[in-house]
């Protein structure tokens, strides 16, 4: 018997952490290799993580919403001849994997105080010194959630602050009160607060947190201005219409959206100052000659937005197709990592929902995003005539660091001229 | 200010005694028209005379109890046994009526006896000029037990006792005597003359009982230790670069405890060095302490350095000493991550 260490893998370039989604295992439960054990989460897309070997988990990392730093042991085996033998109490697989299942889902009505949820059958003598056993009691660690990562397994400081790091994160994001964790204080441990009985809790975790943590920090730093115009899209509407007339019966009809992806792909090469990528770090504004359109997609888990790369190389049927693509696999939450990263400027529409105006946030480090909202006919003097027209509004934001309001304003009266005049899309200037 | 090495600062500390109070009298083996093997009373017989500074036989038993009888009669006899592995003869005397009494007459009679005697190896002395026997002197209720590092604590160390009303084993570890060793045999000695410790006040000064020395501040680990062992701790430590704060206790009964809990709370960290054998030894009750005091705070096991639990070897001494390379692997391990 012998122990193996499954760390963290990199999911992706660049990645320097992920999320722990949901845990398929449980300590004590036995798994074959390449089985499921943890669903984790990028600063983009889930991936789930299969079993490396074959053995009996000993300990796991990180609840549900915790993050953990790519090369941070995830979680420990017991391998080699006996590993299964050796856990003759412990359940089958699939029944293991339900405890770690259920946990994750009663997550939502019942948080816990220190976010980090104690696993079960962790009946060995934890090794550790009597001066973190301390530290844990005082910052209200359960030690038996922590992995040691020192010798022989032992839990050094550092594994006792990233524990302690990762209660702070998860209790400032669960909302739950008392200042439990907070760093290596000597605060006293977290108070529950009593929770009404009308109230339901929901931790914030996984896709959510991350969606706010980046709409915060682009409405923080981005000075934002939005500018909406109305767009007579009747023309627009009579191409699609015919366009939709020439299909094969089942083949998946045409919106609006993939004309009006190619439209801004055309003035963007007019207005590159809108096609930029704002690396903060470095004070550099990086412009892209492609157009790599962010499209905003809902999905069951939340907002995500998958990207249609070298949008202004694809034709119209490809760029739907394309469209269709990505924006399902976001749905169907299997999207990966480089689907859903990498946009230089990004659209956002929510079809019938789509109202009249709005001021949309852009999607950092983007300087622009284009809203379009919902197309209605109406009634509009036309050549001094009363006559009905369909309309649709173009509700769109900009950082005004960046994008001054004269060029806004000029590229949207642009794409407003393709989209009115929808031949003009197709006719090379 | 004068540079003295450790025998001279003893001399120099039995020279001021002899001449402030007339009560004080010395007593050992050749001390006298010899001036002592270690020539640590050189002299003093020749300026204070026979009845002050007295040649005995060779038996321990005789000049320990001759010391007791005489204290109790007035008198402040400063015995020297010529090495403490000769001490054995006298320890009835010492732990059957010097040490207890002042607790067996209910404080009616006292016994200011101070017992000087050369300690420890590193001179080739073999298992009978070469043992640290304090341990079984820290275990007796009623003795207090010294041992300085160097000439400054000497001097002031032994006029503390001298002047103190009880008994006092007074350990001087001999590899020390002529300069401060670091537990390198190989190297060229090294003299007090180079040291600040070596710096020593001419006249009458004291250093109290009871109080240890912070040799070296540090953060990272504390290392307790005494004797011959504090210069080998300084070297190791120095060795691997790390921050130690080295502590010389000097005064093992009274024991500074504050300055032990103190450090070792903040470094979470510690290692005990000595040169006595292990088991049983000094450092376990040191080690003890540290346990019980400062359990919540310590970052690792505590690590023990010691000699090894034979007797003192004629051959392989530098095998048996515990050098740099053993203090090492302890702070090695005390550092390991925890």
């Amino acid at each position: 018997m012998s122990q193996f260490v499954f760390k963290m893998p990199d999911l992706g370039e660049g990645t320097v952490e992920a999320e722990i989604v949901a845990w398929h295992t449980a300590p004590g439960a036995v798994v074959k290799e390449d089985e499921v054990i943890v669903e984790v989460m990028t600063d983009k897309a889930s991936v789930e993580v299969p079993a490396p070997v074959s053995g009996r988990v000993i300990s796991i990392t990180g609840a549900p919403g915790d993050k953990v730093a790519v090369g941070s042991p995830l979680i420990v085996f017991e391998t080699g001849a006996g590993a299964a033998a050796a856990a003759p109490a412990s359940p089958a697989p699939g029944a293991a994997s339900e405890p770690a299942r259920s946990a994750a889902a009663s997550l939502a009505p019942a948080p816990s105080a220190g976010g980090a949820v104690p696993v079960a059958g962790a009946a060995a003598r934890i090794m550790t010194s009597p001066a973190n056993r301390r530290r844990a009691r005082e910052a209200g660690i359960d030690l038996s959630t922590v992995v040691g990562t020192g010798p022989g397994g032992r839990i050094v400081r550092e594994d006792l602050l990233a524990a302690a790091e990762s209660t702070v994160t998860a209790s400032a994001a669960g909302a739950t009160s008392g200042a439990g964790g907070a760093g290596m204080s000597r605060a006293a441990p977290a108070q529950r607060v009593e929770v009404p009985a009308e109230t339901s809790e929901t931790k914030v975790i996984g896709l959510r947190r991350l969606i706010a943590e980046r709409m915060s920090e682009a409405k923080r730093t981005i000075p934002h201005f939005s500018y909406v115009e109305e767009v007579d899209v009747t023309e627009l509407e009579a191409l699609r219409a015919h366009l939709n007339s020439k299909l094969a019966k089942g083949a998946p009809t045409l919106t609006y959206l993939p004309l009006i992806v190619t439209a801004l792909t055309r003035v963007l090469e007019s207005f590159p100052q809108c096609n930029v990528l704002y690396d903060a770090a470095r004070g550099v504004l990086i412009r892209h000659r492609a157009a790599h359109v962010g499209i905003a997609t809902q999905t069951p888990e939340g907002l995500k937005v998958p990207v249609v790369r070298n949008a202004q190389a694809l034709g119209l049927w490809a760029l739907a197709a394309e469209i269709r693509r990505v924006t399902e696999r976001a749905r169907a939450n299997k999207a990966t990592r480089e689907e859903l990263v990498g946009s230089t400027i990004t659209i956002t529409s929510l079809g019938k929902l789509g109202g009249i105006a709005s001021t949309p946030i852009i999607n950092a480090p983007e300087v622009a995003i284009i809203g379009l909202n919902k197309a209605v006919d109406r009634a509009v003097v036309l050549q001094g005539a009363v006559a009905v027209r369909r309309i649709m509004n173009l509700s769109s934001s900009f950082d005004h660091r960046f994008v001054d309001g004269y060029d806004a304003a000029a590229m949207i009266q642009a794409l407003k001229e393709l989209l009115e005049h929808p031949a003009m899309i197709f006719i090379p200037r | 200010m004068a540079n003295m090495n450790m025998i001279q600062a003893l001399n120099s500390a039995m020279d001021i005694m002899l001449g402030r109070d007339p009560s004080v009298v010395l007593m050992g083996e050749d001390i006298g028209y010899f001036g002592g093997v270690f020539r640590t009373t050189e002299g003093l017989q020749r300026k204070y005379g026979e009845h002050r500074v007295l040649d005995t036989p060779i038996a321990e038993g005789g000049i320990v109890a001759t010391a007791i009888g005489m204290a109790v009669n007035g008198l402040r006899p400063v015995a020297e046994i010529q090495f403490a592995d000769y001490i054995y003869p006298g320890f009835d005397q010492i732990v059957s009526e010097l040490a207890r009494l002042r607790y067996r007459s209910a404080g009616e009679f006292f016994a200011p006896v101070t017992i000087r005697t050369p300690c420890g190896g590193g001179i080739r002395g073999g298992q009978t000029h070469s043992q640290s026997p304090e341990g079984i002197f820290t275990h007796v209720s009623g003795l207090k037990v010294l041992m300085p590092s160097n000439p400054y604590d000497a001097k002031g160390l032994l006029i503390t006792a001298i002047e103190d009303d009880d008994p006092v084993i007074f350990f001087e570890p001999k590899r020390l005597y002529n300069g401060p060793f670091d537990g390198d045999p190989a190297k060229p000695a090294v003299p007090w003359s180079t040291h600040a410790k070596g710096q020593v006040p001419e006249g009458h000064y004291t250093v109290p009982l009871g109080l240890a020395d912070v040799v070296r501040s540090g953060s990272q680990l504390t290392i307790l230790t005494y004797g011959t062992m504090v210069f080998v701790a300084l070297a190791a430590a120095a060795s691997l670069g790390v921050d130690a704060e080295v502590i010389d206790l000097r005064s093992l009964i009274p024991l500074d405890v504050d300055t032990i809990v103190s450090s070792v709370k903040r470094t979470g960290r510690c290692v005990v060095a000595h040169e006595a054998t292990r088991f049983s030894g000094f450092g376990a009750e040191i080690l003890s302490i540290v346990q019980e005091e400062c359990f919540w705070q310590l970052e690792a096991p505590i690590q023990r350095v010691a000699g090894w639990d034979t007797p003192y070897p004629h051959a392989f001494e530098w095998e048996y000493f515990p050098g740099q390379a053993r203090v090492a692997t302890a702070i090695e391990a005390v550092m390991e991550s925890a």
